[in-house]
């Protein structure tokens, strides 16, 4: 089911200021994806699902479920959260303590008046859905967390919402489960294929497991795209430096050629990928420390920096190398075996392809 | 750390094991022995006439309803003055501290007092003015019955039930909610569902502490249950304690033994729920946010409530009290009374030289028995908290035992101990009974206090060189000074009001304030007794003010 957003607005009033939670946001969320809304905490993006579940009440703007306006300013409509049909799974889960998993996974089909027989039928098939059969009667406090997350996502799903929605629901394991968890919740979103919506501040979360990203900042949605597209051909300094690690270099366009962008920069002049910038345009060049790989000496041929190792750091998978350029400091990741040491003169050659221009 | 306080542990044990045990096992032996003292010969005869009473049946049957209406009344208010602090917009929450802390403040004996002078049916003020208004030929209202008993029991118990409920609430995952709503259920339904269920074993507790305290109230059955003929088991073993010369302690004992062990019982289930709720209310975890309901149009209706219930627990209570110590006899308000107003109960109060004896112990007992209480508290605290070994569990689960104790019958368990020392009807008597019946006082706020004194805080300071002397006065001591203070105020206020425990043990020259105000209700003397009441609130207030100024003295920054 389709989400459209139009000119969605909420604003707090904390500390005398204004704060624009969310900013006039216009957002289509396509039918049977996964889409994150990613961003830094405080830039809207729970507020954002919050309003579409209807647990916050914006103050202006749309909002449309399908072909049924659950929300709307002008036409002074505001579905109650318990009408608008969805599922939801909380940060904390939220399961009831003082049922067990049987009950709170029949619950929103209690709701909605299912007769017994069916609510059976449907709680089992959908405990067997998340791996939890046989569980029905054990009390929801003697869950582990994992196992708690499913119940979440059981009840999410056992009344065949129209859309779920996810607010950060990794966020309370530890870090070897939460990769098995993302894993688990990424093969049963691609069999159900549901229109999901997926709140998190987690990058390596929100690469791994959408269809589309939308990054947000202060309120606005700044980038919408495939998780190659944003990791890759960001348009903004901020949405490439927060999906993952990156150098940012200063730089000027200096040439405009066919499928490659010239700049002189910070660390010598580079064939960038290919930007839509006129000539002497300010911008920033992004080269993230995964794609430079140093080896020692002079390096022949096109788009090569030459450099001094400042630091090395070991981190188990790799070494996190610190290399001064003229005077620029860049990252980058040296395998783990390398002979390189601190002091070393290295050098690289980078793919005009890995070589991202952003405004700025 | 075990091996270190085994000796301090075992001390206070003997101490405590002394204070709690001691009359528990002589109302065993005084209910089971022959004649006056605890030491005659086995018999059950005592036993078979206090439980073939005929009288004893209708007892019980008005305990029940005086004490389980009493705790739904002050549960349910609990209930409802919880929910609209913390889960709605609505205006003045400051009145929500004050409900809180008024028990401190305006004295149990005293708040059925204000009651009797406005719903007595003779005078009370508020049926006069009702009569001439209406001109009826009876009062509407006779306080003097048991649905009057359960509604003042009710209004003095609804801050500590919402001492209880008010937290849990605040704690609550909202989420827990906001997912009972996504799944489909409306707001009502959520409440009965979810919230309710969710709050159970805190509401639970709340319910059994204020059946605990309804057993052993005193206050509420003597000044309003008596006069009309209204007997509870408080009251009907105070009967059999203070009918002149023919006391029969044996018999009182005997059905004592039951309200005791039933309160015991009582004290460790709601020792077993709160410690499940804190279980049961979980998580709350980043990002947390309660939801404040917005009120709108029943906005002013609620708040209304909120206004008459406040009124009617804070401020009626002293009005009428002061109104009453001003006027020569119980009037309508009016030109004529203003006119009639003067001092006289007053003087007549400060040449009385009993109730200046009266005034003068409860002082004493007030000040030296919080302070003496306070220190016992620090130790039994520091060994609960901090050493927490199987001995120290012991001492905790004594220290525990007696919240259920209830006054008038631990008293005459105190009373056959005291006769054989040469302490029997001296103040110390009174003060060693009243540190052994409210010790959990102190030590709750003392024990809180040294949780926050986390072991990292004085080990770091060993570590930065200083001794282990030096650690507790510049570390430990500054930070338990609020704990202390606390402590200290509860103890204070309740030695100099308490009642139930010093109608038992208080003779002639050992006379307490509220003793004496309970004479004076005896004998219709209200203008007095208000005089005497504002004075024993006075006292109170001075003692909180002044080691609260002290405490802020101690502290070592301003925060």
């Amino acid at each position: 089911m389709e989400i459209r957003i139009t000119g969605l607005r909420k604003h707090y009033a904390s500390d005398g200021r204004i704060i624009k939670a969310l900013d006039d946001v216009d957002l289509t969320i396509p039918s049977n994806q996964i889409f994150t809304l990613l961003g830094p905490s405080g830039c809207g993006k729970t507020t954002l699902l919050r309003s579409i579940v209807g647990l916050e009440s914006p103050d202006a703007g749309e909002i449309r479920i399908g072909d049924d306006i659950v929300y709307s300013s002008a036409q002074n409509i505001s579905l109650p959260t318990e009408k608008r049909g969805l599922g939801m799974v909380f940060q904390t889960y939220a399961i009831w303590p003082h049922m067990n998993v049987y009950d709170n996974v029949a619950y929103p089909l209690q709701n909605r008046k299912v007769p017994k027989e069916e609510i059976r039928r449907r709680v089992a098939e959908t405990l067997a859905f998340v791996q939890l059969e046989g569980y029905e009667n054990r009390p929801a406090t003697k869950l582990s967390g994992g196992q708690q997350q499913r119940v979440a996502l059981a009840r999410a799903l056992v009344a065949k919402p129209r859309v779920i929605l996810f607010d950060e629901p990794l966020s309370n394991l530890d870090a070897k489960l939460r990769e098995e968890t993302r894993k688990e919740l990424k093969t049963f979103l691609y069999d159900l294929q549901i229109t999901a919506v997926y709140v998190t501040h987690d990058r390596v979360e929100a690469l791994a497991l959408s269809d589309t990203i939308a990054v947000m900042r202060t309120g606005r949605i700044i980038e919408i795209g495939s998780p190659k597209k944003i990791y890759f051909d960001a348009e903004s300094e901020f949405v490439a430096d927060f999906i993952g690690r990156a150098n940012l270099v200063k730089a000027v366009v200096r040439q405009q050629l066919p499928g490659t962008t010239i700049v002189d920069s910070g660390i010598g002049r580079l064939s960038c990928r290919k930007g839509d910038f006129p000539p002497d345009t300010k911008v920033t060049l992004c080269l993230r420390p995964e794609f430079i790989s140093l080896a020692r000496g002079d390096h022949p041929g096109t788009n090569v920096v030459q450099g001094t190792i400042v630091s090395m750091v070991f981190v188990g998978d790799a070494f996190e190398g610190e290399i001064r350029v003229g005077d620029q400091h860049l990252l980058a990741r040296i395998e783990p075996e390398t002979d390189l040491a601190v002091g070393d003169e290295v050098g690289f050659q980078v793919s005009p392809d890995h070589c991202l221009l952003v405004a700025g | 750390m075990t091996g270190r306080h085994s000796g301090l542990t075992l001390l206070l044990i003997a101490i405590v094991g002394f204070l709690t045990i001691c009359p528990v096992i002589m109302l065993i032996f005084g209910s089971l022995s022959e004649g006056l003292t605890a030491s005659g010969k086995f018999t059950l005869a005592k036993y078979i006439t206090a439980y073939t009473d005929p009288a004893l049946l209708e007892v019980i049957w008005n305990t029940v309803i005086f004490v389980g209406g009493a705790a739904t009344t002050a549960t349910a208010l609990a209930l409802f003055l919880a929910y609209l602090n913390i889960r709605t917009d609505i205006p003045f929450k400051f009145i929500f501290g004050i409900i809180s802390i008024i028990p401190m403040m305006i004295p149990h004996l005293l708040f059925s007092v204000s009651w009797v002078l406005l719903l007595n049916p003779s005078n009370g003020i508020l049926n006069l003015i009702l009569q001439q208004a209406f001109s009826l030929h009876h009062a509407p209202f006779n306080i003097y019955s048991l649905p009057g008993m359960v509604l003042v029991e009710g209004l003095l118990d609804l801050p500590i039930a919402y001492l209880i409920i008010a937290p849990a609430m605040a704690s609550f995952d909202a989420s827990l909610e906001e997912s009972s709503r996504v799944c489909g259920a409306s707001t009502a339904k959520t409440i009965f569902r979810i919230t309710l269920p969710v709050l159970r074993p805190a509401i639970l507790a709340a319910f059994i502490l204020c059946v605990i305290r309804g057993l052993a109230s005193f206050a509420v059955p003597s000044v309003i249950g008596m006069p009309g003929r209204i007997y509870v088991l408080a009251t009907h073993l105070y009967q059999m304690v203070s009918t002149g010369f023919a006391a029969d302690y044996g018999k009182a004992a005997a059905v004592g033994m039951s309200v005791l062990l039933a309160s015991i019982i009582l004290i460790y289930l709601y020792r077993y729920l709160t410690s499940a709720s804190d279980r049961f209310v979980t998580i709350a975890g980043r990002g947390y946010k309660p939801t404040i309901i917005k009120l709108q149009r029943s906005k002013i209706p609620l708040f209304l409530i909120l206004g008459f219930l406040s009124f009617i627990l804070i401020i009626l209570p002293v009005v009428v009290l002061f109104y009453t110590s001003l006027v020569p006899y119980s009037m309508v308000p009016s030109m004529r009374a203003l006119s009639m107003m003067g001092l006289k109960h007053w003087i007549e109060v400060l040449n009385d030289p009993i109730s200046l004896l009266s005034l003068k112990n409860s002082l004493f007992l007030g000040v030296v028995g919080a302070t003496l209480g306070i220190v016992l508290s620090i130790f039994v605290a520091y060994v609960i908290v901090k050493v927490r070994s199987r001995s120290a569990g012991i001492l905790e689960s004594l220290s525990f035992l007696s919240f259920s104790f209830p006054g008038i019958v631990i008293g005459v368990g105190f009373m056959w101990f005291f006769v054989r020392t040469p302490l029997y009807a001296t103040v110390w008597a009174l003060l060693i009974g009243y540190i052994a019946t409210y010790l959990p006082y102190g030590i709750r706020p003392l024990s809180s206090a040294f949780v926050q004194i986390h072991d990292h805080l004085e080990e770091s300071s060993l570590v930065a060189g200083a001794s282990y002397l030096t650690t507790l006065r510049r570390i430990v001591i500054p930070l338990l000074v609020p704990g202390i203070v606390s402590g200290w105020v509860l103890m204070a206020t309740m030695f100099v009001r308490e009642l139930s425990l010093s109608v038992v043990l208080s003779r002639p020259g050992t006379e307490v304030l509220a003793v004496q105000i309970l004479r004076f209700s005896e004998d219709g003397l209200w203008g007095k007794l208000s005089a005497l009441g504002i004075m024993m609130i006075g006292v109170s207030t001075l003692l909180v003010l002044l080691v609260t100024l002290i405490g802020r003295w101690f502290r070592p920054v301003d925060r």
